[in-house]
Order: C-alpha cells, then structure tokens, then sequence
C-alpha cells in the first residue's frame, strides 16, 4: 500500500548528498587529504601519513592542488542548481531527465570518494542514483513544471 | 501585503518566547561544552587541536541535548495525561511540530559537530598527538562508526519524513523512522570508545559502560538523555499490551454518503469526547496504525469512528466489507444529487453489516486515546464550537456527549450552544447530518443549541431551483435535512460575534445572566489556519468588560 514515488526521495538524497559535496569540497581545501593515502603509505611523526608514490598523481590533484574538491564543489552545485531547481533550468528538459542525474551523481560520488571529507557525500551520491535508476526501472517520469499561478494558504 | 514569512515563524507572541528559549538554551550548551573543554587543564593534549575541538565538543553537547529532546513529543500517552493541566504553559498538541523543530536543529548541529570532526581527526593524523591516523578514528572506533551511521540514517529518515512523501507513501516514512532505534542507539553509545580522554590509550573496563569515568572525560551525556529513550521503549510496550486487551468489531453502518461507521466495543478503553485513536486492522495492514477522530460520546457502550473512503488502506477497508468504492461511489453521487430526499431519510437510513448479515467483520486493534479531550466546554456558559469541512467530527463526539449530559440534567455552567458547521459540500457529510438531526430532535430548549450551517459551495443551477421549491415552507431544509436553514456564503464571525456580545450584554442571550459578573463564551475550533486566524482576531476583538471571549484551536 502507499506508492513511494522513488524519484521525489531520490531527489532528497541527491541534494542532501549535493549540499554535502559542496561543503567537504570547501573546507577540504583548507584540510587536503587524499582519502586513500593509507594505501602503502608510511606514518610518520609527526607529520601524519605520507602517501606511496604510487599515488603521485592524487596527491598532485588533491594536495598540491586542490582540483578534486574545486571539482567536487562544482558538480555539487550544478547538482544543487539542477535538483532544487534554479528558475532557469526549471523549464529545460535536463531537469527532467533521470539519466542525467545519475550520471552526474555517479561522477560526484567519484571525485568526492578521492579526497578525505568528502565519503559520506560519495555514499549518499550512490544512494541517491540508486534510487534514480530504480525509478526508470519502474517507468517514472516527472511531471513538466506549471506556471506559478499565485500563492496558497490565503483565506 | 501578507506578513513576511520570517515575522511569523520567528518574531510574533509565542513563538518568538519560544524562540528565545529553544535557540537560547542551544547555544548555552554550546558555549558550556566549548568553554569546559578549552579550560579543562586535564585535557591540554586535545586541547592543542584549539578551535575545532572547543567546536565539535561545544556541538556534542548540544546534539546530545538534541537526542534528549527528540523522544520527548513522542510520548503520546504522557503528553495526554500531562496535557489538560499543561495547555496554559505550551501547546501540548503541537508536539509534532517541536519534533521537526528539534529535527532541524540536530541536521545543523550535525553538520557543524562533524565538521569539527573532520579537521580534529585530520589533525591529530598530522601531529601524531595520538599514534593513529585519521581513517581509524573514523572507521574503527566506535565514535567514528555511529556517527557516520546516525549520518546516513538521519538521511534516510529525513528524506522520508519530507511531507510529500510521507502523503505519497506513509509506510516508506513510518518503517523508515524506526531506524530511530538504532539512531538511538548509536546516540548512547557514541561516547563509548573514550575518544576525550587524558590518558595514552582508552581506558576501557570489564564493567558497565566499559570505560571508567576517571580517564574519559565525556560529558557523560547518555546517563541523562538516555531516559526519554527508555521511556518511549516503554510506552511502545504498553501500547502494544494495550491494543491487544480484547477487542471487538461489533458492527459497520454504512451510510448513504458512503462513510463506514465501524462500531468497537473494548471494555478497557476508557476517553472523553473529542479524543482520537490509531486502528489497526491486522488483514489489511500488519503494522499500520491509522488515526481517526471519536465519534461516540463516552457514555456510548461502544466506540465508534467514521470512515470515508479516500485512501487506499480505507478503500481496501470498504472492499473488506463488501461496499467498495464503487458501491459507495454510487451513494455519495446520490447524496449529492439529492435523490435520497425521501422521508424515510429523515430517519437517517443506513446499511447495517454485522455477523448475521454473512459477512465476517475483521478483527480490529484500536490504540488510544490521544489528544484533545473538550472537556472545559463544561466550565463556560456559552460554548462555540465550530467546525470545517472534515474538522467537524470531534464535534460529533462533543455534542453527542452534551446531549448525554443534557439528559442526566449534569452540563456545569453551560447554558448555550452556538454550532457553526462551515462546510463546502454537505451533503457529502451526511451521516453527521444523520447525527445531527437526532441531537436537534432532542432539544427540549429551543434556545440551548443553536445550530448554524454554512456552504461557501458555488452553486449549481439544479442546486438552485431544488432549493427553491423545497425550501418555501417546508418544516426541513432541503439540503441538511434539519430544521435550522442553511446558510450560503462564508460566515462573517466579526458581526456574529459582536452580535453576541451586545445580546449578552443587554441580557437577551443568557436568561437571568445579569447577576454574574462576567461571561465566558469558549470557542472550540477545528479546520484550517486561515479561518482559525480569522475567528480568534474576532474573539480577541469582542471581549468586553462583561464578556469574556476565549479561543481554543484543536488538532487531529
């Protein structure tokens, strides 16, 4: 009984998931940790955790320079932008198309995986496309936004 | 221009009160628990972490507050009890309303405690103040593990708990918010793994709660917020025991505007007029409880409720006994039509199943009561009570109750009714119309209850002519069926209150009032916030040195 409109909760993760992205992104330029560092890497004290040179590359993109997050931080508000939606993008059709959510929450699911604040975001992410796929499996489609005809709640 | 919408969540009458305190006690514990830790000397190790751990344990203790909160509206059995004595102090029916409040504190808090979290752990991976990288406090202590899960199942719940889903899909929000067990759970035990401690290593023990108190030096916050969490298990408990004393359908009339009656005799149910229940019934749904107002007067030897079928689990109810949406599709659209206007109608006719009729009833739980008991229309001389659309059915309860008492000559100070039904298609009501007719018949005092009917329906052609030539002259109204006329249009409560106070006043309402001192007329509301906003500005407006207007809004 009841019938979960999957896409309507996908989108609640999704901007939850969003929002976070954003906000690790941020303040992971300030506290730039590559997330898989452990991996053959050495501790040193103090000095923390120095990553195998195998990781050189994430280490140039997430610690020398802060792009992943810079990245995370704009997939998260284009997602943002996209889910809310903004008054622009309310009448495209992308802001309908669940294909597209979830190949972007796929993406920042990824880059937010790369870099130390930001798993949460990536598991959420994930959830949130999940949700999105398991809605085109069952065929949902999102109604095209209506004109705003005034305001409710007047007597 | 409308007032904006901050000035009316946060900066008028009561709210702004409870503004203060809430928000207010907030960042009390906050700056308790960022100022204890940074001058704790025990703990100068974390303490050169500086700003973000004064944050995340300023936070902690904030969120902990939170969870002690969280359970409190919950527990609806204590709130009822607690409520009649407690109303002038809080709106002991809002308490929905301060669970989200606290809600969206928690998700703030949240964020800023894991935050902080973040950046300690980084740190310390950093310093080395403790031999550990950031990823273990993360991921194997159990501070790091229930927090990332009470993230994750703060997401799940809130997603659900969204309005839209909830009235999409009630059984996604309902389940999903029992993951609040294990929310809970990983609440209390959050501290355990003794991550603010002035010793090298956790110092665990064999016994009850594993750590001792002399090296971690937590908040302790759990031994405090842990109660409301045992309590509502415990009101869970009873709840259950208490839905499966003995309970019995007795029978279901069906009336001709298709509402289902289902009347239940459970001899330790024990309410008042105007409460509301959760009915469950195990055939259709194993876990759903569904609410629904009283419509019996205590004093009825069953409880029943009304039912329309406009959701699936009450459509499946009908299927269940043999009058689906079909069979009463057919009903309402004759109700509406008018086509049931026969006299025998007057009688209030209705389809009566019970066992002898060959229809097995399905067994039914009822949990209750909860809520608004109207018992202090007792207490005034002159009660209103108004009612829209739906919002009408705790008055069913109230005025059957009132009839009863009438009888048993026990109605307190009560001298007049005022019944305002403000209703955009009444006919669709007519079993409460039914019941309605009966209380009217009853009336030995033309004066006591005085019923008004208003339809703000725009009205049809058909409509119009079959009032006109039903209307003229005859005893009943050809819409309602009762004696008193409906009225059209919506009502204008500045000049009907007003008009009652002056007849007050000059002692025409009241026989033989002059001699008290003051009058106090209770108004009883239930329906949407507009119109509540409406009749309180009019109650407020009205009262006089020797009228004393009240108002009283009720929730279901």
């Amino acid at each position: 009984m009841g019938n979960l409109v999957w896409h309507d909760f996908a989108r609640y993760v999704s901007i939850t998931a969003s929002l976070y992205a954003v906000w690790s992104g941020f303040y992971g330029i300030y506290f730039r940790k590559f997330f898989w560092d452990f991996i053959g890497g050495t501790l040193r004290d103090p000095g923390g955790l120095q990553p195998a040179p195998g990781a050189a590359v994430f280490i140039t993109l997430i610690v020398k320079n802060p792009i992943i997050q810079i990245f995370a931080m704009i997939v998260g508000l284009f997602m943002l932008a996209l889910e809310y939606p903004l008054p622009q993008l309310k009448s495209l059709s992308i802001h309908r198309s669940f294909a597209l959510k979830i190949v972007l929450l796929l993406f920042q699911s990824f880059l937010t995986l790369l870099f130390y604040q930001g798993t949460n975001s990536a598991l959420w992410s994930l959830i949130a496309a999940g949700s999105y796929a398991r809605a085109i499996i069952l065929g949902e489609t999102m109604e095209e936004a209506k004109d705003n005809r005034g305001k409710g709640g007047r007597a | 221009m409308a007032e904006s919408w901050f000035r009316r969540e946060f900066l008028t009458g009561r709210r702004l009160a409870f503004n203060v305190i809430f928000y207010g006690l907030h960042f009390f514990f906050f700056g308790y628990g960022w100022y204890s830790q940074a001058i704790n000397t025990k703990l100068a190790a974390l303490n050169g972490l500086t700003f973000s751990v004064w944050t995340s344990r300023g936070a902690g203790l904030v969120l902990a507050f939170d969870g002690g909160l969280i359970l409190i509206p919950m527990l609806r059995n204590i709130i009822r009890i607690l409520r009649p004595k407690l109303t002038w102090l809080f709106p002991a029916d809002e308490n929905i309303w301060f669970h989200r409040q606290v809600a969206y504190s928690m998700a703030f808090w949240a964020m800023v405690h894991t935050t902080a979290h973040y950046v300690n752990f980084i740190n310390v991976e950093r310093t080395q103040v403790r031999k550990q990288i950031a990823l273990e406090i993360h991921y194997t202590q159990p501070g790091g593990i229930t927090g990332h899960f009470m993230l994750l199942i703060m997401v799940l719940m809130y997603a659900t708990a969204h309005h839209k889903i909830r009235n999409q899909c009630f059984e996604a929000f309902w389940y999903t918010h029992h993951l609040a067990f294990f929310f809970m759970i990983g609440l209390y035990t959050h501290a355990t793994g003794c991550f603010v401690r002035d010793s090298v290593d956790p110092a665990y023990s064999p016994i009850f709660p594993f750590y001792t108190t002399d090296h971690c030096l937590g908040y302790l916050s759990w031994r405090f917020i842990i109660w409301p969490g045992i309590i509502y298990f415990g009101e869970r408990i009873y709840r259950e025991y208490r839905a499966r004393r003995s309970t019995r359908l007795s029978k279901v009339l069906v009336h001709p505007s298709g509402a289902m009656e289902l009347r239940i005799v459970k001899p330790s149910f024990k309410y008042v007029a105007g409460q509301w229940l959760f009915v469950q019934i195990p055939e259709l749904s194993r876990w759903q409880w569904h609410p629904f107002t009283i419509t019996s007067a205590p004093e009825d030897p069953y409880v029943s409720i009304h039912i329309r079928q406009v959701g699936d689990w009450t459509r499946a109810l009908g299927d269940r006994l043999g009058v689906g949406p079909s069979v009463v599709a057919n009903m309402t659209q004759a109700a509406l039509k008018g086509t049931e206007k026969d006299d025998k109608f007057l009688k209030g006719d209705f389809v009566e199943l019970d066992s002898s009729t060959g229809i097995s009833l399905p067994h039914v739980r009822i949990d209750g009561p909860y809520g608004a008991p109207a018992e202090d229309v007792f207490n005034c001389e002159v009660a209103v009570l108004i009612g829209a659309g739906i919002g009408v059915t705790p008055f069913a309860s109230i005025l059957k109750h009132i009839w009863y008492r009438q009888k048993k000559r026990n109605i307190g100070s009560l001298r007049r009714v005022e019944f305002f039904w403000v209703c955009r298609d009444a006919p669709s009501f007519g079993w409460f119309q039914s019941l309605l007719a009966e209380v009217e018949a009853a009336q030995a005092d033309p004066n006591f209850l005085r019923i008004n009917i208003y339809l703000t329906q725009k009205i049809g052609e058909d409509m119009l002519w079959n009032i006109a030539v039903n209307d003229a002259g005859a005893e009943y109204d050809p819409l309602t069926l009762l004696r008193t006329r409906t009225m059209f249009g919506r009502p204008d409560w500045m000049k009907i209150y007003s008009q009652m106070g002056m007849a007050i006043d000059c002692g025409q309402y009241i026989p033989g009032s002059k001699s008290q001192l003051k009058t106090k007329v209770g108004t009883y509301f239930c329906g949407p916030s507009p119109l509540a906003k409406a009749i309180k500005e009019a109650t407020v407006k009205n009262t006089s040195a020797t009228v004393n207007f009240t108002f009283a809004k009720e929730h279901f």
